[in-house]
């Protein structure tokens, strides 16, 4: 990789993470989902809640809550908000209890709030065709549609006034808003950043991704032989970062060490076989971590289920580790849940590290014959140091996490 | 702080190619819609598969790439709704094909980081590559973003830009969400027009970016984000960053404004103006590329099309200096999205 010179004070703020929100098909809090993580549950079946023809089809990863409990828990009634933002916002109230940031933190001006999402308040798909076609009469949710609704709405209820942006690289999404939030406190353009990212259950999502033909219509089995696709999920997780110097008496998680963002540069919507871009975001993010391939004790794949990702991630890790660390994907439990996943898995890396311990990659039953890599396929206690969390998306959208304890 | 070397831009005013921008080129049906160039060098069976904003974004971009021997290390764009318009054409075959088996080209150019995978993709450019999408401030945080990046990469070069197009079906939304004009209205009177709202605009805007000071256009030494509705608030927060940024001493030789016509929020302008001490000349932007998230990438490359030589076209002029100055030096580009998000970007003549 050509030599950009790097600043040397970069390296001298440390980022730690020191509270956690997440809600996903296996469970509406951290600690939920560990326990189902910890049981091998999966979160994948049938719908019950979400309207689509598919619903009797295809499985996904739902997160069996109405709108309306989420509203009343959340004492969220303002007209135009969606589940998307809903979702949201639960997560992001467990990350700010659970880092116990004063009031005076959450407003002042030196707190980020970078959110990711790729569909944003377009889970509303009845509403947006009559707001998009029609010319009288428009909804509610005029303003909800973007993806940036979330963060604004947040903004506005908690009266956030520091850096606030929203990212969309599709499945890499919320990997990119951690790490751009990390930036941001190491260029001191912020003292603490409330990371994440979030996806609802979406009509142009399933349709998009029918259309694609990389849906499962059996549960997914991320690296397996016959793996058939993927199933759709939703979820919310963020994440609470801040320096070292901030750190001292709060609990602390784990640091984020290591982070790259790379494109495979190959087409649209599938990864090159060899797995270029996979391979340099890991590897960037060793380089950022300043460790060996071999310091890694388990990576939290993107294992999607399809055929593409699979093969491309198992390839890029052949190419990169000489012996490919313990490895699963937890999206066999939860889904892929797009613009959440990198969020979601962020958290179960550190999840990881904090109890030292790996979870089973559900439903697989043999490796790929190309490669011959098999996941962790139990519950296992063992010593981890370092955890890679991995993130690929559309348009070639490459992102790598190292969390370290 | 970082510098701005080429940059390119396609709008509804002449920006591409050459340029020519003191003939102003009217609204049709209250919009401002681009100006497409024959974008030489795209071959034409990947331009017909592309909607609009990723042809502006794709045909402004890769250009500035080509026109460089340096390496590109990160392309970052922002842009609030993306392909919109492909996006609203899935969405319309979901509806009338009542999840029927589609065709995935709509949704995949949809997505709102197809811009940025697009140029990756024809530039063969495996590098860091984002995509912004916070609405009225997703260009800033590309700017904010490619800050950060020359900062931890000091001889790195990248792409930055921002694109959002009008979309018949985005045009509409804002339209019954009461952020265009219902009544027909000419470009030139846009800030005359005391109602409600703005006029829909859409354009792209790249730059190529490093920490290089030798043949620079521009230096853009300081960026500033902020969500509020409070006047006051963005009244004290642009004298900090005032106060930041200015040499001793030094003032702001033009303030780039993003008025846009729309009479509920001239307090914020009017606000910006008083902070100044009103002793700016005023230009204003939005009468030639109209309102959309991402307009203020379009007022960077205004500042930098001045800074290149060129003097103000008469039409863009709400005050003349009171120096009587015809070049500037100190651009101070303000702009407000909606009245709740806001941007100061100062841009320095290299």
């Amino acid at each position: 990789m050509k030599k950009t010179g790097r600043s040397k004070f970069i390296s001298l703020s440390r980022i730690f993470v020191t509270g956690m929100g997440s809600i996903s098909a296996i469970g509406s809090s951290v600690t939920e989902n560990r326990m189902a993580l910890l049981q091998g549950k999966c979160g994948i079946g049938s719908l019950e809640l979400f309207p689509t023809k598919y619903a009797s089809l295809l499985p996904f990863g739902e997160i069996k809550i109405t709108n309306t409990f989420l509203q009343e828990k959340l004492q969220a009634y303002q007209p135009g908000l969606t589940r998307t933002t809903l979702l949201a916002l639960h997560a992001f109230e467990e990350a700010i209890t659970d880092a116990q940031l004063p009031p005076e933190h959450l407003k002042s001006f030196d707190t980020a709030l970078i959110n990711a999402s790729t569909v944003g308040g377009m889970c509303l798909t009845d509403e947006l065709y009559n707001d998009a076609n029609k010319t009288e009469n428009g909804s509610a949710y005029l303003s909800s549609y973007d993806c940036a609704s979330v963060n604004m709405y947040l903004q506005k209820r908690y009266a956030i006034k520091g850096i606030i942006n929203t990212i969309n690289t599709a499945c890499s999404s919320s990997a990119n808003a951690i790490l751009y939030g990390a930036r941001l406190i190491k260029n001191g353009l912020a003292e603490r950043a409330i990371v994440g990212g979030v996806d609802s259950l979406a009509k142009f999502t399933i349709n998009g991704f029918n259309s694609l033909h990389i849906l499962s219509p059996d549960k997914c089995a991320p690296f397996d032989e016959q793996r058939k696709g993927l199933n759709l999920g939703e979820a919310a997780a963020f994440l609470v970062l801040e320096k070292e110097e901030a750190v001292a008496g709060k609990k602390v998680y784990a640091e984020l060490t290591g982070y790259c963002n790379t494109n495979d540069a190959f087409h649209a919507s599938s990864l090159s076989e060899e797995g270029e871009g996979p391979y340099l975001s890991m590897k960037g993010a060793l380089e950022t971590a300043g460790i060996l391939p071999a310091a890694i004790s388990f990576i939290n794949a993107h294992g999607t289920g399809t055929e593409n990702n699979d093969l491309a991630e198992s390839r890029a890790m052949l190419r990169l580790f000489e012996n490919v660390p313990a490895f699963a994907s937890t999206k066999s439990n939860t889904g892929h849940t797009l613009g959440a996943a990198g969020a979601i898995e962020a958290v179960y890396s550190i999840l990881n590290l904090v109890h030292q311990e790996v979870y089973a990659a559900l439903n697989f039953k043999q490796p790929i014959e190309a490669t011959r890599l098999q996941p962790i396929q139990s519950y296992t206690k063992m010593p981890l140091k370092h955890v890679m969390s991995n993130s690929f998306g559309f348009g070639g959208n490459c992102a790598s996490l190292i969390f370290s304890i | 702080m970082f510098y701005i070397h080429q940059t390119s831009c396609i709008s509804p005013q002449q920006t591409f190619a050459a340029v020519e921008i003191d003939r102003l080129h009217d609204a049709v049906n209250n919009k401002l819609q681009v100006i497409e160039p024959s974008y030489e060098g795209i071959p034409s069976g990947v331009l017909r598969r592309m909607g609009k904003a990723i042809r502006i974004g794709v045909g402004t971009a890769l250009p500035l790439i080509r026109s460089t021997d340096k390496s590109i290390d990160g392309i970052i764009i922002g842009t609030a709704n993306g392909g919109m318009e492909d996006c609203i054409k899935f969405l319309n075959q979901i509806i009338d094909y009542d999840e029927g088996l589609l065709t995935p080209t709509n949704f995949v150019q949809s997505t709102t980081n197809a811009v940025a995978a697009q140029i990756g993709l024809l530039s063969a450019n495996k590098a860091y590559n984002t995509t912004h999408v916070h609405r009225g401030l997703a260009f800033e945080n590309a700017l904010l973003d490619v800050m950060m990046l020359l900062k931890e990469h000091e001889m790195a070069n990248y792409l930055v830009g921002g694109v959002d197009e009008i979309s018949a079906y985005n045009y509409n939304i804002e339209f019954l969400d009461g952020w265009y004009k219902k009544e027909p209205i000419a470009a030139k009177n846009l800030y005359a027009s005391n109602t409600v709202a703005s006029m829909a605009g859409e354009g792209a805007a790249m730059f190529f970016v490093n920490n290089d000071k030798k043949n620079a256009t521009a230096k853009l030494t300081g960026i500033h984000i902020l969500h509020t509705d409070d006047e006051r608030m963005m009244a004290d927060q642009l004298q900090l960053f005032l106060d930041k940024y200015l040499p001793a001493g030094e003032k702001i030789d033009l303030l780039l404004s993003g008025e846009n016509g729309d009479n509920r929020l001239p307090g914020f302008y009017n606000t910006c103006e008083a902070v100044l001490n009103k002793q700016v000349a005023v230009a204003r932007f939005k009468h030639m590329m109209g309102e959309y998230p991402t307009a203020s990438a379009a007022a960077l490359w205004l500042a930098c099309y001045i800074f290149s030589g060129q003097l103000v076209p008469e039409h863009m002029m709400k005050y003349n200096s009171p120096l009587s100055l015809s070049f500037y030096n100190r651009i101070l580009i303000y702009n407000t999205y909606k009245g709740q998000q806001h941007s100061f970007i100062l841009v320095e003549r290299a």
